[in-house]
C-alpha cells in the first residue's frame, strides 16, 4: 500500500497573550492509501489542531514549531498559502464538526457544491457541472437532488447538511479526507447513518480518512487503525483490534472503561479522575501520570518513549519497560510482561 | 405577525410614521416659540428697535404672535393640512418657495457626499479586512480614528484657511459664482471643500463598521469549509463574506442618511453654502417660525422614513427570515 500521509515529530503551538499553548507536541503517524485512521482523545487534547495544522487551516496565532508533513512523498511543511490553495480540496479535504455553521447561509447548496467542483475544473461546462453536482448529491445520499440543489442550508436538517458538507469535501476527489468529529453535533440516529455513509463512500472511492472523535463507539464502527491522543501527544497507536482487545496504555484503559458497556450492572459509569493538564504549561514527565492509578515514580520525572509491541502497535508508557513491575490490566487480553 | 397581512403591516408602519411627525411638529412649535428671541426682527429688520410699544403690539397681532400657543398651533396645523405652510418672515415669500430654491443645492452636496462615503467606506473596509492586523490596516485604523474625531466646523475652517485664503485655489463659500448657476465646472470647484469635509467626517465610522462586519464573517465556520475546499482568499472574500454583509450594509446606508444629513447642515453653515442647512440655521437664529417648522418637519420625515426603510430592508433581505415565512406557507399548503 502506498503511504499518502506521513507526519513526523510535528509540534504546533498557539502564541496567545497568556503564553505559548503547546497544542500538539511531537506527533508522528502515517496514513496508508484507502485506510481509516481514527484519532481519539478527550476535548482539547489537540486532535482537531493536528488535522487543521496539516491542512494549514489554523489562525495566524498558531505556528508549526517543528516536524515535517509529507503528502504522497512531498514535504509540504513549508508551503505558503498560495501553494496550499492548490492542494486543498484535491489532495485533502475536510468535514467539520458543526454542519449548522459550516455552510454559507446565503448560498444554495448546489452553488456551494458547484463552487468546490469548479475550483479544480475551472473550465467545466454548465451541463457537466450540473451533472456532477447531482452525482455528488446522490453519492452522499441526498434524495431528489434536482430540487434540493436549489435550496438553502436552512431548508436542510443537520444530517442533510452534513451530507452536503461531505459532498463539498469530496467534490474534487481528494486522496485524504479529514473528518473532524463529523457526527458530534448530530442526533444519535443520524450519527449512525452518517458513519455508515462515510464508511461506504470511503470503500467506494478509496479515500484515506483521518477520523477525529472522542467517542470510542464511533471508532469501533469506522476505524482500521486507532491513535489515542492525550495532552497533545499520541500515547498509543495500533490497529483497531489491537487497541480494542489488547490496549496497553493506562489512558486507553480508562477510555475503554468509561464506555457504558463496561459499566453494565454497576450503579455508576466509570470515569477517569481529574482533568487533562493545561497545555500552557505541560507537566514534567508523563502528562497522564497524575491521573494514572498505575503511575510509576519515573512517570513523574521522565517522558516515556514509544515502546514497540508489534509492528503496528506502539504505546508510550513506562509499564512496557522490561524493568517495570508486572500489572494485570483491568481490561484486554495480555498483561504487561 | 403583521407580515402575514401586508396591508396591516404597512398600515402599522404608516400609523407610527404619522404619529411621530405629529409629536415632532408639536415639539418644534413649542420649543421654537419658548426660546428667547424676537421674531419681529426677522420681519421688520432694524426698524424694530425704533418701534413704539404700540407699534410692536400691532405688528405682533398682525403676525398672530399674541394668541395663546395652542391657538397658534391649531391655526398652523389647519393651514398646513391644506398645504399652506405660511410665509417666511425674512424672505416674505411662501416657505415652500424659499425651500424649493435651496433644496437642489443640498441634494447635490448631500447626495455626492453620501455616494462618496459609501463607495469609499466599502473599499476601505475591504482593504483593511484583507490586510487584517497588517501595517496598512493598523495605519488606516489609527488615522481613521483620528480624522473621525475632528469636529467638522473646525476642519472646514482649517481647509478654508489653507486652500482659500493661503493657496487661493478654491472658493471659501457659496454654491456657485454669481451668474454661473449652470456652469458645472464652477459648481464642482465650489463643492470640493464642503464635500471633503462631509466625507472625512463620516467615512471612517462606516468603513470601520464594514471592516468589522467582514472580519466577523471571515471568522465564521463556513469560511473554513470554503478554504478547505480550495477556494482562493479573493473568492471567499468577495463571493462569500461580502455577499453576506450586504443586508447589513444596505440597512446601514438607510440609517446613515440622517447622520450624513446632519453633517451636511453644519458644513453648509460654515461654508455659507446656500442650502437647507444654512436656511435652517438662519431660520432658528432669526425666529423665522414658519420656515423653521417646515424645515424641521422635512428633516424629520427623511429621518423617520429612513429608519423605517432600514428596518424593512433588514426584514426583507435576510433569507433566514424569509425561510420562516416559506415554512409557514408550506405548512398551510400541506393542510
Amino acid at each position: 500500500m502506498a503511504r499518502v500521509l506521513e507526519v513526523k515529530d510535528l509540534s504546533v503551538s498557539f502564541f496567545t497573550p497568556a503564553g505559548e499553548v503547546q497544542a500538539v507536541r511531537g506527533v508522528s503517524f502515517s496514513l496508508e492509501a484507502g485506510e481509516v485512521l481514527a484519532i481519539v482523545g478527550e476535548s482539547g487534547c489537540g486532535k482537531s489542531v493536528l488535522c487543521k495544522s496539516i491542512m494549514k487551516l489554523l489562525p495566524a496565532s498558531a505556528k508549526i514549531k517543528s516536524g515535517t508533513i509529507c503528502v504522497n512523498g512531498v514535504d509540504i511543511t513549508g508551503y505558503k498559502e498560495r501553494d496550499m490553495n492548490k492542494l486543498r480540496g484535491r489532495l485533502f479535504s475536510m468535514v467539520f464538526q458543526d454542519p449548522m455553521t459550516s455552510l454559507n447561509p446565503t448560498m444554495t447548496i448546489g452553488a456551494q457544491i458547484g463552487e468546490a467542483v469548479r475550483v479544480h475544473e475551472p473550465r467545466i461546462s454548465r451541463e457537466k457541472l450540473h451533472k456532477r453536482i447531482l452525482e455528488l448529491m446522490a453519492l452522499v445520499g441526498i434524495e431528489h437532488p434536482e430540487e434540493r440543489m436549489k435550496l438553502y442550508p436552512y431548508h436542510f436538517s443537520g444530517g442533510m447538511r452534513q451530507r452536503s458538507v461531505m459532498a463539498i469535501a469530496l467534490a474534487a476527489n481528494p486522496d485524504i479526507l479529514f473528518a473532524d468529529e463529523p457526527t458530534t453535533a448530530l442526533d444519535v440516529t443520524i450519527q449512525a447513518q452518517i458513519l455508515d455513509l462515510l464508511r461506504r463512500i470511503q470503500t467506494q472511492l478509496g479515500t484515506a480518512t483521518v477520523f477525529v472523535t472522542h467517542d470510542m463507539g464511533v471508532v469501533a464502527r469506522v476505524a482500521d487503525r486507532v491513535a489515542v491522543m492525550y495532552a497533545g501527544k499520541i500515547v498509543e497507536i495500533g490497529t483497531a483490534e489491537e487497541i480494542f482487545y489488547e490496549p496497553r496504555h493506562p489512558y486507553t484503559w480508562g477510555l475503554m472503561q468509561s464506555l457504558p458497556a463496561y459499566s453494565k450492572g454497576k450503579k455508576t459509569l466509570s470515569t477517569i479522575p481529574g482533568m487533562p493538564p493545561s497545555l500552557l504549561h505541560p507537566p514534567k514527565g508523563d502528562a497522564f501520570a497524575s491521573r494514572n492509578p498505575y503511575a510509576l515514580q519515573i512517570d513523574h520525572e521522565e517522558e516515556p518513549p514509544m515502546f514497540r509491541i508489534t509492528d503496528t502497535h506502539y504505546a508510550a508508557t513506562w509499564l512496557l519497560d522490561p524493568r517495570a513491575p508486572k500489572i494485570t490490566p483491568p481490561i484486554g487480553g495480555r498483561s504487561h510482561e | 405577525m403583521g407580515r402575514k397581512n401586508p396591508l396591516a403591516y404597512f398600515g402599522k408602519k404608516c400609523l407610527v410614521f404619522v404619529f411621530s411627525i405629529f409629536v415632532l411638529s408639536l415639539a418644534v412649535f413649542y420649543i421654537s416659540r419658548l426660546a428667547p428671541g424676537d421674531p419681529l426682527v426677522s420681519y421688520y429688520g432694524d426698524r424694530v428697535e425704533k418701534m413704539s410699544p404700540k407699534e410692536r403690539e400691532w405688528a405682533e397681532d398682525k403676525l398672530g404672535l399674541n394668541d395663546p400657543l395652542l391657538v397658534q398651533y391649531v391655526r398652523w396645523m389647519e393651514n398646513a393640512v391644506h398645504g399652506d405652510f405660511g410665509i417666511s418672515y425674512k424672505y416674505k415669500m411662501d416657505v415652500t418657495e424659499v425651500i424649493a430654491s435651496r433644496l437642489e443645492n443640498t441634494l447635490i452636496l448631500g447626495g455626492l457626499g453620501f455616494v462618496l462615503i459609501f463607495v469609499l467606506s466599502m473599499l476601505l473596509g475591504v482593504l483593511c479586512a484583507w490586510r487584517e492586523e497588517g501595517w496598512l490596516d493598523r495605519a488606516i485604523c489609527k488615522i481613521g480614528t483620528v480624522t473621525s474625531c475632528i469636529p467638522e466646523f473646525w476642519l472646514s475652517l482649517v481647509l478654508i484657511l489653507i486652500f482659500s485664503i493661503g493657496l487661493r485655489w478654491l472658493p471659501s463659500s457659496g454654491a456657485y459664482s454669481i451668474g454661473k448657476k449652470d456652469d458645472v465646472w464652477d459648481r464642482i470647484v465650489h463643492l470640493i471643500l464642503p464635500v471633503s469635509v462631509v466625507v472625512t467626517g463620516h467615512l471612517w465610522y462606516y468603513a470601520y463598521m464594514i471592516r468589522n462586519k467582514i472580519l466577523e464573517e471571515v471568522r465564521a465556520d463556513y469560511v473554513l469549509l470554503a478554504k478547505a475546499k480550495g477556494l482562493k482568499k479573493r473568492s471567499i472574500m468577495f463571493r462569500h463574506c461580502l455577499r453576506n454583509i450586504i443586508p447589513s450594509y444596505l440597512s446601514l446606508m438607510a440609517i446613515s442618511v440622517p447622520h450624513i444629513l446632519g453633517g451636511t447642515y453644519i458644513v453648509e453653515t460654515v461654508f455659507s453654502y446656500p442650502g437647507i442647512g444654512t436656511l435652517s440655521y438662519e431660520s432658528a437664529r432669526y425666529k423665522d417660525y414658519n420656515l423653521l417648522m417646515l424645515l424641521c418637519l422635512m428633516t424629520g420625515i427623511v429621518v423617520i422614513l429612513c429608519g423605517i426603510l432600514a428596518q424593512m430592508i433588514n426584514e426583507k433581505i435576510d433569507p433566514r427570515i424569509k425561510a420562516t415565512e416559506e415554512a409557514e406557507i408550506s405548512e398551510v399548503k400541506k393542510r
